[in-house]
Formats: structure tokens, sequence, C-alpha cells
């Protein structure tokens, strides 16, 4: 294989990479090769065999990709010899023909897979980029040409590197090989400690290629690793190799101690604790010793990976929770264990042995590791590309974190810890909650059989810590595969109801909001409403933390979908439109990075945004929201749109009115290419009560695909367009009508005759239309109001001077404290010009009660007369703040009214704040 | 099935098992089920009361024997025993209670009267405590005047609040279960208040009293005279709304049934239809689908076959359907007015929406001939609540539309703005003003 060249060649370049980035690390650089070497070369050979397989005209295609490749890796070349000489002329140049290779090595390949060369050429070139920059110096001293150059690089790499984004973190966190250490470092220079630790990772030769051939392959392991041990391993192997029964009690826990006081210090490799501990646990003396020991094992198993951002690996994570379980075993076998963090340890109390009969204790804190253990998970779920095979694997894990968590809640229960254990069940709702039905079997059936595998592991595990036999002997309690009911509904409720029970505040919220999402997901669109109104949640959720807050949106999210599904047009827009009003929807609900034209993130508060991110499984399909959003404004805006310029109501959703502006300013309308140009030309056939032409426009949308009940919907979205487009049109030309036929509005809207009918009585009844019915000849008469310029300017003075009155007694109410009495009550009227009336302008008041219109009346009136939703207690979740504003009737509703205005701020959760907190 | 939208096994569970005899004494007389289910449901009722002679009676009647199971017999002497004993403990309370002239020594004061009692006639808190507990063994006896009387005086001598809440809870009962609905209104409202104020050990419990509360209002509410207001205010308190839309959603048809009814109380429909609405997916029976058809959907012909199935609710539920007797006439009077406010919904609806309208169809629609209907509209027109001419050729209702002139609206809104900016001027300037003379006066 001819790539053998490549593949040296780029283990090279990363030693030199390694040279650059830190000076202490040159000892170490000379002496690497072995394991990068492999490692490329099963790269290659992934790659290589991909291709055979498809074409039989293999050796061709592969000599002109290898001659691309080496063209690309000469010119990545070039770029470090000019950063060499700060040439930044010479980089652009070469950073252009970078990318016309990369062109066409991705013509040839058939794929849009980026080779590496490139990538890594972009990582360097973005760190060479940053540390120009930072040295501000050298930067003076630059000529000019070679200024203007570095700016336009600056530049283009910025705008280049936004599409190859995940690739880079990816390489970043995972450069070819495992060693993310290095990337890191390099990430964040600012973690002096760690920064220490990594240059010493590796302090042996032998360490360091038992540390490649560690996580490199598996297979080999057996057969190499009693040679590369440490010399400290073989020490320690010396020291244990005797006859296992002279090893006492003493020795095992000074050796423990030596190892646990090296931690963190200089000198130390990580992964080398880890393999010393796992040793120690074998010849530990009593169980209790050895459960000591393994909590220390876990531990060091979370200590190997230092960053914030990058994961554990892989390996290490499955390890993890194998001794996870196998401390639940040693708990289980001897119940008199007690594991405790709170209290100080006697120093002996470990040596107690099994016969002992009162309670050991052994420090540990079970929920904190598979907290930990969690967010490991999650966290890896968050580095790795979703489109990827690696994805789909790691996803496989799940239901070994179910195990464990299964196991532990079991546990917690057993001993009567119902406080953690609320904890545990929230991290497992937090793995459920999002996944419908079909997804949940998937998972179900995956679990089943996972078993298989897991064996596999075990032995993995067991064939790892070859040495002296195992001291105590644990078997095999706790059950080693999930549990599921039937329904993803019926295993949500036994959790969510644990935590009702036992949970903190946050952890009852955060299962309610779960609850929440998950009811929605699942069509029950009343008993999730009813439980976010209840549970106050809307009011308290800007106190709480980030993720809680987009765990909150998600539902809100979730919830207006489901609203929609079930067509409740107007109880989908009031739980959208905040999501949209920002224009921030991908921040907050965490699902990517938006780029705001205006104020610039700092590197700081964009580390802190990807980590927030949601993993891709768990993303809601924004074109679907985006969808539902702009058709459910659609349906609302138009009628109002249409109808007469003296009584036209305020716009309710200003963002699709300024949507439509824009597109109704293009001077040519090309054919709809994305979600929001469909739903625009939708728009525009409505306004002309065109609604066959609009509902083809909008099922031409692909996301409907996604909706279970795809027909359903888009059957229901057609009377409902054919009804608003029916209020549209008669808005629209009551002025031009004497009467019109109730047989012709039928046939002209193809509407069942009651419904039709029913339609146009609300209309009269609400008098959005001045009409009445004439029976015996079935049609509609309407009563032509004239109304002149001059009444409707009229009309417009008398509500500003009522704004102007209010205003002033506002003013007078915030002065003197007092309210003004005598005056007629408001709140009657305001329920009048309120939004219509109808049952819409009641969910609007409750959710949105930032709204700016009226918020005076508005809580006013959930004071007074409403308090419909605000149902106070079942599950548990007072309602204190509401009773107290009902208390006082008029007053309270005041005195709750300015409360109101004060949090009356956007109730969509503002991301920013909180960071800047 | 005339059952079909039978209430009594939603509303039994909040009830006391002696409030529950009237019900299942109604759905008997109805016939609505077998009257064996019914006789066994008594009995099962009435097992764990200790009116075991009319379990007896009734258990004779069920199997058509003179046989009584062996356990019954066990019961009674076992009750007549507990009687006795505690006879005994209350004794000496009771004869002093019975002394006219010795309770005209109590005073107002709780304390005193126990520390005197104490004293001068040897009865501590053990007697107190055995009067209560006597109360409640007469009331479970089915000696509801006795246990009334009883409990009253008890609550003059209790210190504990938690007894003194459940002493007015038996109270209520004797008193609804003696049909004494002056007394049974004041009961109820002392306890209202008392619900309202205390401290609940969970919001819970709370709500759990206020659904207990409503439940046995209807009671009172459905036979005392004003008691229609009464049910208006009770339920569309906030707070009682909630517990409503909480855990007995069924209350909606007993509010929902009295805002009909009820001419002066118009204005709570709306919130009560909004109520209904939100509801609909886990309550509705006819009477509030009559409503949602008329006022949501406007649907007509809807709201009309509900409004004959809301007959037979209303006849076949134990509160609504109650019967008065009139020489040889049996009516239901709510019934009756029911339909008719109902009939004048339909009809006002109707008339606000058309122009002109066929009296024939009208009659359809409100269940009514043809000459009813015209003399009905007459009627409305001649006491000047319909602004309408009835053209009799064509048989049609002609409706006079009248416009409100858009100078009038304008005046409308900002006239009130006038007196508005009067008061807030008045406001203003008064303070000052007296401020101003009292600083004059003070020189």
């Amino acid at each position: 294989m001819a790539s053998r060249f490549w593949a040296d060649t780029e283990s090279e370049e990363e030693e030199e990479e390694i040279t650059q980035s830190d000076d202490e690390g040159s000892e170490e650089s000379a002496t690497a090769p072995s394991g990068w070497v492999n490692k490329a070369k099963s790269y290659l050979k992934g790659a290589a065999s991909d291709s055979d397989d498809s074409d039989t005209q293999g050796r061709t295609v592969k000599s002109t990709r290898e001659r691309r490749n080496e063209e690309m890796l000469s010119t990545l070349e070039q770029i470090r010899n000019a950063t060499k000489i700060n040439d930044w002329v010479n980089i652009v140049d070469c950073f252009d023909k970078l990318n016309k290779q990369l062109e066409k090595v991705s013509r040839i390949n058939d794929s849009n897979k980026v080779p590496t060369t490139y990538i890594k050429a972009l990582v360097l070139l973005e760190d060479f980029l940053a540390e120009t920059f930072a040295n501000k110096e050298a930067k003076k001293k630059m000529s000019s040409s070679n200024a203007k150059a570095l700016n336009s690089m600056k530049q283009k790499l910025k705008k280049n590197n936004k599409q190859y984004e995940e690739l880079i973190t990816n390489y970043r966190a995972n450069p070819v090989d495992d060693e993310e250490s290095e990337s890191e470092d390099e990430e964040e220079p600012d973690m002096s400690d760690d920064g220490v630790d990594d240059v010493i990772e590796y302090p042996s030769d032998e360490d360091r290629e038992k540390d490649g051939e560690d996580e490199d392959d598996e297979g080999e392991r057996k057969g190499d690793w009693v040679k590369s041990q440490s010399k400290k391993d073989k020490q320690m192997d010396k020291q244990f190799m005797k006859d296992p029964s002279e090893i006492t009690w003493e020795d095992v826990d000074k050796k423990f101690k030596d190892i646990i006081a090296a931690r963190g210090k200089k000198g130390t490799g990580r992964v080398e604790q880890v393999e010393q501990l796992t040793f120690l646990t074998r010849v530990a003396k009593t169980p209790a010793q050895k459960l000591e020991i393994l909590f220390s094992v876990i531990s060091a198993q979370f200590d190997v990976n230092p960053s914030l951002l990058g994961h554990m690996p892989v390996g290490m994570w499955k390890r993890c929770v194998a001794n996870m379980l196998l401390v639940l075993d040693t708990l289980n076998q001897y119940p008199n264990i007690v594991v405790d963090d709170t209290v100080d340890m006697d120093e002996k109390e470990t040596k107690k042995g099994v016969d002992h009969k009162g309670p050991i204790r052994v420090w540990g804190n079970l929920v904190a590791f598979l907290e930990r253990l969690d967010s490991e998970f999650f966290k890896s779920l968050q580095c790795t590309d979703p489109y990827t095979k690696d994805y789909i694997e790691r996803l496989r894990d799940e239901p070994l974190f179910m195990v464990v968590a299964q196991n532990v809640q079991d546990y917690l229960e057993r001993i009567g810890d119902f406080k953690s254990a609320a904890k545990v069940a929230l991290r497992r709702i937090e793995l459920v909650y999002y996944k419908p039905q079909e997804v949940y079997d998937a998972m179900c059936k995956l679990a089943e059989q996972n078993t298989g595998e897991e064996g596999d592991l075990e032995g993995e595990v067991q064939e790892l810590s070859r040495g002296p036999p195992e001291f105590v002997k644990i078997p095999e309690i706790v059950p080693r595969k999930p549990t599921f009911p039937e329904s993803s509904r019926d295993l949500m409720d036994v959790l969510v109801s644990l935590v009702y029970k036992y949970g903190d505040e946050r952890t009852k919220a955060r299962a309610m909001l779960c609850d929440i999402y998950h009811h929605a997901i699942f069509d029950e669109y009343p008993v999730a409403r009813d439980l976010l109104l209840m549970s106050h949640l809307q009011d308290g959720i800007q106190l709480m933390d980030i993720a809680s807050q987009i765990l909150f949106n998600r539902a809100m999210a979730q919830l207006g979908l489901c609203a929609f599904r079930a067509g409740l047009i107007n109880e989908a827009h009031g739980c959208l439109t905040e999501l949209y009003q920002s224009g921030r929807v991908k921040e907050l609900l965490a699902q990517g990075v938006s780029q705001s034209r205006y104020h610039e993130k700092t590197p700081e508060q964009e580390k802190l945004e990807r980590r927030r991110q949601m993993p891709y499984h768990m993303h809601i399909n924004l074109e679907l929201l985006e969808a539902t959003h702009l058709i459910c404004a659609m349906l609302i805006e138009v009628p109002g749109m249409a109808s007469p310029a003296y009584d036209r109501r305020k716009p309710v959703n200003k963002t699709f009115r300024r949507l439509l502006e824009i597109s109704e300013r293009q001077a040519f309308m090309g054919p709809p290419e994305n979600v929001r140009d469909h739903v625009m030309a939708a728009t525009r056939a409505l306004t002309r009560g065109d609604y066959q032409k609009c509902f083809d426009t909008i099922a031409k949308l692909d996301t409907w695909k996604l909706l279970r009940n795809k027909d359903q919907v888009l059957d229901m979205l057609k009377t409902k367009i054919k009804e608003e487009a029916l209020r549209t049109y008669l808005l629209t030309y009551s002025t031009c009508y004497e009467s019109l036929s109730l047989d012709q509005l039928t046939s002209m809207f193809d509407l069942p005759e009651g419904r039709l009918h029913s339609l146009v009585s609300k209309m009269i009844m609400l008098e959005e239309l001045h009409a009445s019915w004439d029976q015996p000849t079935r049609c509609v008469v309407f009563h032509n109001v004239e109304q002149t310029r001059l009444h409707g300017l009229l009309f417009q003075m008398a509500d500003k001077l009522s704004v102007l009155v209010e205003s002033n007694e506002r003013a007078y109410e915030a002065s003197t404290g007092g309210t003004l009495e005598g005056l007629p009550r408001r709140r009657g009227e305001n329920q009048e010009t309120g939004v219509g009336g109808g049952p819409q302008g009641r969910w609007q008041e409750n959710f949105v009660a930032s709204q700016g219109r009226g918020r005076f009346g508005y809580s006013g009136r959930v004071g007074g007369t409403g308090g419909g939703y605000q149902k106070g207690t079942r599950g548990g979740f007072g309602s204190s703040r509401y009773q107290d504003a009902a208390q006082g009737g008029r007053v309270g509703g005041r005195t709750g009214s300015r409360g109101g205005q004060v949090d009356g701020a956007p109730r969509m959760v503002n991301l920013n704040r909180g960071i800047r907190a | 099935m005339a059952s079909t939208h039978d209430l009594t096994w939603k509303v039994a569970p909040h009830l006391d098992r002696h409030l529950v005899f009237p019900l299942l004494e109604f759905l008997q007389e109805r016939q609505l089920y077998n009257d064996e289910e019914i006789l066994k449901a008594k009995i099962e009722l009435l097992s764990e009361t200790n009116m075991v002679d009319y379990a007896m009676d009734i258990h004779k009647s069920l199997y058509h024997t003179d046989q009584v199971p062996q356990e019954m017999i066990d019961r009674r002497v076992e009750v007549v025993a507990r009687l006795k004993s505690l006879e005994e403990s209350a004794a000496p309370l009771i004869s002093f209670l019975q002394n006219a002239a010795l309770v005209q020594e109590l005073r107002p004061d709780k304390q005193y009267n126990i520390q005197m009692l104490n004293e001068r006639y040897q009865i501590g808190a053990d007697q107190i405590e055995a009067l209560y507990q006597y109360a409640k063994f007469q009331f479970e006896c089915g000696n509801y005047s006795g246990a009334a009387d009883y409990l009253y005086q008890y609550r003059a001598l209790c210190t504990n609040p938690e007894r003194s809440l459940s002493a007015l809870w038996g109270k209520l009962a004797a008193e609804v279960l003696m049909q004494n609905w002056d007394i049974a209104l004041e009961e109820l409202n002392r306890l209202k208040e008392i619900i309202d104020s205390k401290n609940f050990a969970s919001p819970l419990t709370q709500l759990q009293n206020r659904i207990w509360l409503m439940h046995w209002s209807l009671f009172i509410f459905f036979n005392h005279e004003n008691g229609r207001n009464g049910i208006i205010d009770l339920f569309f308190h906030d707070r009682y709304l909630n517990a409503i839309q909480t855990n007995a959603h069924h209350l909606l048809r007993y509010l929902a049934t009295a805002v009909v009814v009820n001419k002066r109380r118009r204005n709570v429909l709306k919130d009560l239809i909004k109520v209904i609405q939100q509801e609909q997916y886990c309550y509705k029976d006819p009477i509030t689908e009559f409503l949602e058809c008329l006022y949501v959907n406007y649907d007509f012909e809807g709201a009309q076959t509900k409004l004959c199935e809301c007959e037979q609710v209303i006849l076949n539920d134990p509160f609504l359907g109650k019967r008065v007797e009139e020489g040889n006439f049996v009516t239901v009077p709510l019934r009756d007015e029911f339909l008719e406010n109902a009939r004048l919904f339909i009809f006002e609806t109707y008339c606000r929406i058309h122009q002109c309208i066929d009296i024939s169809t009208l009659a359809e629609k409100m269940n009514m001939s043809y000459d009813e209907a015209e003399r009905f509209i007459v009627n409305l027109v001649r006491s000047s609540k319909l602004d309408a001419k009835i053209d009799s050729v064509s048989g049609t209702l002609v409706m006079s539309t009248n416009h409100i002139n858009v100078h009038e609206q304008i005046i409308e809104s900002l006239k009130n703005l006038n007196m508005r900016t009067y008061m807030l001027a008045k406001n203003i300037v008064e303070p000052a003003q007296a401020a101003a003379q009292a600083s004059a006066a003070a020189r």
C-alpha cells in the first residue's frame, strides 16, 4: 500500500504540531510513532476498502486519489513552512490552492467526506491565526501587505470554517487518534493545572506505548499488556505476587493511600492510575476495602478526561459502567456496608471483614457517580458527528446506562434514600421523555439484544485486569439487563410520581417539564396543558438554570406542535410565537448556534453555548416547527388583515407581518424554496381567497412526512384554510355585496352547510361582520355601515385618549400608592376590547402575559374572573402566589397587575442573560 | 339508557354515607336501576353505620325472608352496648346541658366555661370528648336532631380546632338530613369561612375539603329559596372554580343548570362557557353540550336535540329533579324553568343573528307549536324585550335592525373618559386643597 507514506508523514506532522504547541513536550516527541502508525493505517484501510467495495476500476481511482492527497499534503507543508516565517501572503495563496484541491478531491471521491488533511490544515491555520493575533508586537512589525493578507485570511477562514465546524471540533477533540489531551491543551491554555498534567501524561516510553495500544486495538491487549506494563506496575506486581494470603489489609491500604496521594501530582499518568487501582481491587482484603478502592477507580476513570469540552473515551466509559455494576453487586451482597459521603471515615473502617456484624461505612456517592456517568454520555453524544456510525454506536450504549441507573435507583429505594432515588429517577426520565413510542420500543428491543455484547464487555474487563485471582469474589447479583414496561407512559408515570413525591424543587420542575413534553408527544394536549398551567412553571422559569430553561422551551415547542396536530390553531400559535419572536430559535432550543449579525459573542459564550447543545437525536425538527408557527400565524393574521380599516386589530404576530412585508417588497417572485417561501406563497393565495392553491402550496412542504398522522393533519389544515378563506372573503367583500346566499357560499368554499352557518353566525355575534341572516331565503344580508375616514380617525383618537387617561391614572396610582376610588371598573371594558372575547383570548393572556397591550386589564382579568387555568393543587404544587393575588379582590387585582408588569418581559427564556449573570 | 348521565356514582364518594341515602331513594323512585341493586347498595351503605334495624328491614325485603344474617344481629348487640357506655360517660355533661338554668351560666369565653365546668360540676375534658363521641354515635344511628343539638353544644365547649371542624361537618350533615335548609345554609357559610381561612397541612387537603363542601352544598342550594344565587356565588369563586376544574368536573352540570335558570346572573354565562370549553375533554353532558352548541358553535339544531336530552337528565338527577306536588299534579319546577330559559336563550341568540325568521321554523327550534311560538313572540314584543314585528301574512318575524350610530359610538366611548379624568383631577386637587386649608388653619 502506497498509502504507507501518507501515514508516516501524517504522524510526523502530528509530532511537529505537538512540538509547536508546547515546548515541554519535545522530549517525548521523538519516540511515539508506533501508536500513530497503527491508527493511521487503520484509518486508511477503512477509507480504501470503502472505494474498493463499490467499483471495479479501483486502481485508477486510487492513484488519482493518492495524487490529489499528495498534492494536498504538499500544500499543507507549504502552509506550515509559511507559518514558520510568518508569511501571510503565501499562506493566503496556499489556502486558496488548498480549497481548489479540496474540490477536486471531493469530486473524485464522489462523497462529501472531507479529507482529514484538509481539516488538519484548517486547524493549523486557525491556531496560528489565533496565535498571531494574540502576539500584538509581531503584528505591529508586519509589513502592510502581510497585515492585509492576515486580515483577509482571518475573514476567509472564519467563513470557511463555519461549514466544517463540526469536523474541526471533532478533530480537535479527537485528532485521528484518541490523544485528545494535546488538542485540548491547545484549546484551553488557561487550565494551568491540566496543562501541567498533560505534559507529563506520558512519563516513559513504555507507558506511552501501552497507552497507545490500550486505546487502539482491543484484541492485542491480551498479548501486549504484560510486556508493556510500567515499571511501577511491575513493582507492584512483585510486591503482590506473593502468595495472596500473605498480603495483609495494611499492605493494600498503604499502597492504596500511596496511589491516591499521587492523584493530580506531576508524573502521575491518569490512565496508569486507573490500571493500578483496578489491580488493587483484586487483592483487596475485605469487601469494604474493595468497595473503597472501586470508588477510587471510578473517580480515576472520570479523571482521565480533564477537559470540560471533551468527553471520556468510550471504552473507559464502558469500563466505568461495569465498575458501577460491580459496586452495586458488592452493596447487595453485603447489605451492612453503608455508602456515605458526609461523615469522615474512620481509618480502619474498611478493615472490618465479611463477618463484621455492624454497619461498615464507606466513603462514596453513588448518585454523583451516576450523574457524572450520564453527563459524560451526553457529552460524548454532543461531540460526535450525528451523521456517522459512531453516533449510532454510541446511542446503543444507552441501555447500558439505563441498567446502572435502574439498579442504583433500586438500591437507593431499598435503603430508603428516596431523595437520591428521585435524582436518579430524573436522570432516567431525561433519557426517556423525548422518545415516541416507536423509538421506545426500539430501545427495549435493543436492550434485549444487548446482553450478548455486554457479556463480552465483562469478559474484557476480566481480561484487562489479569493478575492474581480476585481475593474477594463478588457474584453478579444485580440484573445486567434493563427492564422496561410496555409503554413509555407507564415508565414515565412511575418515575415521575417518585420524583414528585421526593424530589427537590429543581428535580420536580424538570420532571414536570419532561412529563409535559412526553404528554405532548403522545398527543395528549389537554393533559400537558393542565400540567403546565397548574405547575406555574412559566412564572418561575426565568429564575431557573439555563438547562431547565432550554427544557422549558423544548416542552413549549412540543406543546405547540401537539396543539397544532389537534387542530388548536390559536393555542399552537400561543405556544410557538414567543420562540420565534427573537429570531433565535436555534439558540433557545439549543439546537445549533445561531449567529447574530449585531453582536458578536465572545469565545467563552460560544463555548458555553456549545456545551449546552442538545444531542442530535433529541432535536425537534426546526422546519416542522417553523412551518407550524408560520401556518398558525397565517391562519390568524390573514382574516385580521382583511377586516376593514376602522376596526383593524393590532397584529397578533408581528414576526409574521414583517416576513410578509419583506416578501411583498420583492420585485420578482420565484417559486418557493424553503418553508418560509412556501407559507408566504400560501398567504398570498389565502389573501385572495384561493383556498385550494393555498392548501396545495402548504401540502407541498416535505416536513409533513415527519408527522405520524400526516393525512389527518393535512385534512384538518385544509378545513382550517377553507374556513379562514371564507372569513377573509366575507370581511374583504362585505362592502361590495348586499347579500350572499348560503348555497353559493357552500359551493364556493366547499364547506358543509352547518359549519358555514356556524362560522358566519359567530362572526355576526362577535360583530366582526355587520350582517344578519335572512332565514326564509337562506342568505346573509350585509348592513353597510358607512364610515368615513373622519370617523375612523375619530375612533383612533378616542383610543389614544383612553390610553392617555389610563396612563394618567397609573401615574397617579404609582405616585400615591393607592387606587382611585369610584371609578368605573375597567375590567369589563377590556374584556370587550380584548382579543375577540373568544376562547383564544384566554389562552394568550395566560401564556403570553408579556404582550404589550392592556397588561393592566389583562392581569386584572386573571385576578377577577379567570383563574380557570390556575388550578392550584393537583400534583402537589402549591399555588400560593395566585391565591394571594386573588385574595384582595379589586385591590389585590391591581397589585397583582403591577407584579405582572414587572415580570412582563418576554416570558420566553433569554439565554444570554444567564450567560452574563 | 336513562342512567347514562347519572352522576350518583361520581357524587357519592364525596358525600357522607347518610347523605347518599336520599340519592338512593330518589334513584329507586325513578327506577333507573334494578330495585335489587339499589337495595344491595343500601345495605352496603348501612353496614358501616349504626342503623342496624333499618339494614335488617332492607335485608328482609331484599331477600324476602325473615332471617337476618348473624353478623347483623351481632352488630346490633354491639351497637346497643356501645350506646350504653357512651351514654353513661356523657351523662353528666348532658344532664348539665339539659338544665336551662345551668346553661345560663355559660359565657362566650370558652376557657372560662371549661374551668367553670371542671371546678363546679367535675366535668372535664373526658366528658366533653364523650359528648362528641355520643353525638357522633347518635348521628350514626340516624338520630339527626339529637346529634345536631349535641354537636352545637359541643362546639361551644371544644378547644381543638380539628375537632371543631369535624363537629361542624357533622352538624351540617345533620341539618341537611333534617332538611332545615336555613340553618344548613348558615352552617355551610361558617364551614366555608373556616376552610378558606384555615391553614391546611397540604393544599391537597384544602382542595378536598372544598370539593366536599361543594358537594354537600348541592343539597342546600337546590332546596333553599335563595340557593340559585348561592350556588353561583360559591362555585364561581375562583378557588372553588379551580377545585371544580381540578377534581370535580361533574359539578359543572349543576353550575350550568343554575346559571341557565337564573335570569339575573347572565353575566357569568361567558365565563361558564369558557370553563366548559376548557374541560370538555374530560367532562360533558347534555346540559354543558347544550350551552356549547348554542354559544360556541351556534348550532341551533344541535342545541335543540341537546335540549331534549337535558330534560331527561334533569328529571333523573337527584338534585335537579325534585318534585313538587300541587293538587293532583306532580311537577318538577326546575325542569320547567330550565326549559323556559333555555328556549329563551335559543330565541335570543337566533334573533340576534337574523333579520327575518320564519315563525314555523322558530317554533320547531324551540320545541313549540306555531301558535305557542307566536304567542311567545307577541308577549316578548309587547313587553318590549324584543324589537321586532310579526309579518302575519308570510308567517315571518322581521327584526328591526338598529345600528348604533357612529357618532353615538364615539360619544359613548369618550363619555367615560370625561368622568374618569374628572375623578382623577378631583383626587389630585382635593388632598392638595385639604392640605392647604390645614396649613392655613394652623397658621
